[in-house]
């Protein structure tokens, strides 16, 4: 696997987590290793989306929820009072759905570099530039960057989103089950997307589709009702489970 | 727990409705008596029906309905943006805000006439109006103009808050909730602040519709104020003088910008703030 005397990028230490009385998520600990790609497969409602939207608190929005344990981010507890604005540029996020905002394309991959106060528009159209090679989207978009993403197909809106949380340049970039919507073809662009980032980033990667999580990712972890049932490297989750339910999900019995 | 709280408000709504209905019946009697001696008085004015001092009120209740608007809107987004749904002041604030906006304007219509009329024995004036006045010596009848007389002018600004602000509260509310979570996730997510998510995301999608929101409250509210002019007048003086004018325009200013809010509903409705059709 990796090498141990490296400081992990995150660790979660003990994760509980609520939403009112209803318990989603029981005792969690895992540790991220930097530029790897780590999978967590199970099936809906295991709460897989709970989890990885937990490491850049955007569970704070829901008023029921509730947590204890601990989640380090290069060795610093994010407690309830930190910087969560500063968080969350550090640890970016790709959604099911592309939700591409309301303005042309060019303002929704300058978006991270407005909102941090950057407006020379020659340090804009690097930005855009680079960020929009980088998704291998600059082709297909280069003539109608002014115009609104809606024209564009819901693949190529999804390779815009990864372009604008790129753009914010984040250390851990998390997908919460990013082909979801996703044609297969699409599917490929994007998971080869996800290998190629890895040399910028650490990326998290939330899915419910067992082949693609082999086929992306370094380290895996099965997540069953709320629970950690495995977590290792990917190779050993799918050839050789040590749990009774990682080998029923991983062959297609369970879920 | 929606449903006690819809059964609160229906309750609330219901008592307010008898207590302006009580507060209505000795107004009555004030009108029954009060204009018995004054309407030969009032008879002797010759109407003044220049449009500058119609404009001027129109002018001011505008003032003050954009007051009122843009005070809803202020609460509407500390309500919606600022306080989560548990909090008690919200939902007080809120249930407050349904009672006023579940009465019918007929009923603000009562309270403000009936205010309006209890004074109208002595003052007999919705600012600018001129009124007969017999000198000290009761010789002679001059006109006397009481310029937006305070009291009266203060019911009817008090009466256009109340009537304007729940609706405004209410329209925004509802349409900042109707900006879906994932637009401001995703927006959360590249690290915006909470002003910057409302600043970017949320009021452009919003802003028209608050503004038509706005717009018809104001045309309601314009609409009581004119109605009870025009009940006023026809049952009350022999001599109108400015009266009609003022109906006129009040009623057609509410029926302008009822249009001017159908209008920005339907474009609005062409730019919708749910966002599916972004997707396939």
């Amino acid at each position: 696997m990796q090498t141990e005397n490296v400081q992990p990028i995150l660790s979660v230490r003990n994760l509980n987590i609520w939403y009112g009385e209803k318990q989603v998520l029981t005792d969690i600990s895992f540790e991220v290793q930097q530029r790897q790609v780590t999978a967590f497969i199970g099936p809906t409602n295991s709460g897989k989306s709970t989890l990885v939207r937990c490491i850049n608190r955007l569970n704070d929005f829901t008023p029921t929820f509730r947590f204890t344990g601990d989640i380090l981010f290069k060795g610093v507890v994010m407690g309830t009072a930190s910087d969560t604005t500063a968080l969350r540029k550090q640890v970016g996020m790709v959604f099911r759905k592309p939700m591409p905002f309301r303005c042309s394309i060019y303002e929704n991959v300058a978006y991270g570099a407005r909102i941090s106060g950057i407006n020379q528009s020659a340090h804009l159209d690097t930005v855009v530039e680079e960020n929009l090679r980088r998704t291998g989207l600059w082709s297909e978009v280069e003539d109608i960057l002014d115009e609104t993403p809606e024209q564009l197909s819901v693949g190529q809106q999804q390779l815009l989103c990864i372009a604008r949380a790129l753009a914010v340049e984040p250390e851990i970039l998390i997908f919460d089950e990013p082909c979801g919507e996703l044609d297969p073809i699409e599917t490929v662009k994007i998971e080869n997307l996800v290998r190629e980032l890895t040399n910028d980033c650490t990326l998290i990667f939330a899915t419910n589709k067992r082949r693609q999580a082999a086929r992306v990712s370094d380290v895996a972890g099965f997540l069953y009702a709320g629970e950690l049932v495995e977590f290792g490297a990917t190779e050993k989750i799918f050839t050789n489970p040590q749990d009774n339910r990682t080998e029923q999900y991983v062959t297609g019995r369970l879920g | 727990m929606i449903c006690a709280e819809r059964i609160q408000t229906f309750v609330l709504q219901r008592i307010t409705f008898i207590l302006l209905g009580i507060a209505g019946i000795p107004v009555w009697n004030v009108l029954q008596k009060a204009d018995a001696a004054d309407t030969e008085a009032a008879s002797a004015v010759t109407p003044l029906n220049t449009l500058a001092p119609l404009l001027d009120d129109l002018y001011i209740l505008l003032l003050i309905s954009l007051f009122a608007i843009l005070l809803g809107i202020v609460c509407a987004f500390y309500l919606q943006e600022w306080l989560p749904q548990t909090n008690w002041t919200r939902r007080f604030i809120e249930s407050v805000v349904a009672v006023f906006d579940g009465i019918p304007s007929i009923c603000y219509g009562i309270l403000a006439t009936g205010i309006f009329f209890s004074y109208a024995g002595t003052l007999k004036t919705l600012g600018g109006v001129h009124v007969p006045q017999r000198t000290e010596d009761g010789s002679a009848l001059v006109p006397l103009v009481f310029e937006h007389d305070t009291v009266v002018f203060y019911i009817v600004v008090l009466t256009f808050i109340l009537m304007v602000m729940p609706v405004t509260i209410k329209t925004t509310q509802a349409a900042l909730g109707s900006v879906a979570t994932p637009i401001r996730e995703a927006a959360y997510a590249l690290g915006a602040s909470h002003w910057q998510v409302l600043r970017r995301q949320v009021i452009p999608l919003v802003f028209t519709r608050i503004l038509a929101g706005g717009c018809r409250a104001m045309s309601g509210a314009l609409a009581t104020v004119a109605l009870i002019i025009g009940i006023y007048t026809w049952q009350y003086t022999t001599d109108p003088g400015n009266m009609p004018n003022r109906f006129v325009l009040f009623l057609g200013s509410a029926l302008f910008l009822s249009i001017f809010s159908s209008i920005l509903i339907k474009l609005y409705a062409s730019a919708s703030a749910n966002p599916t059709h972004l997707t396939r």
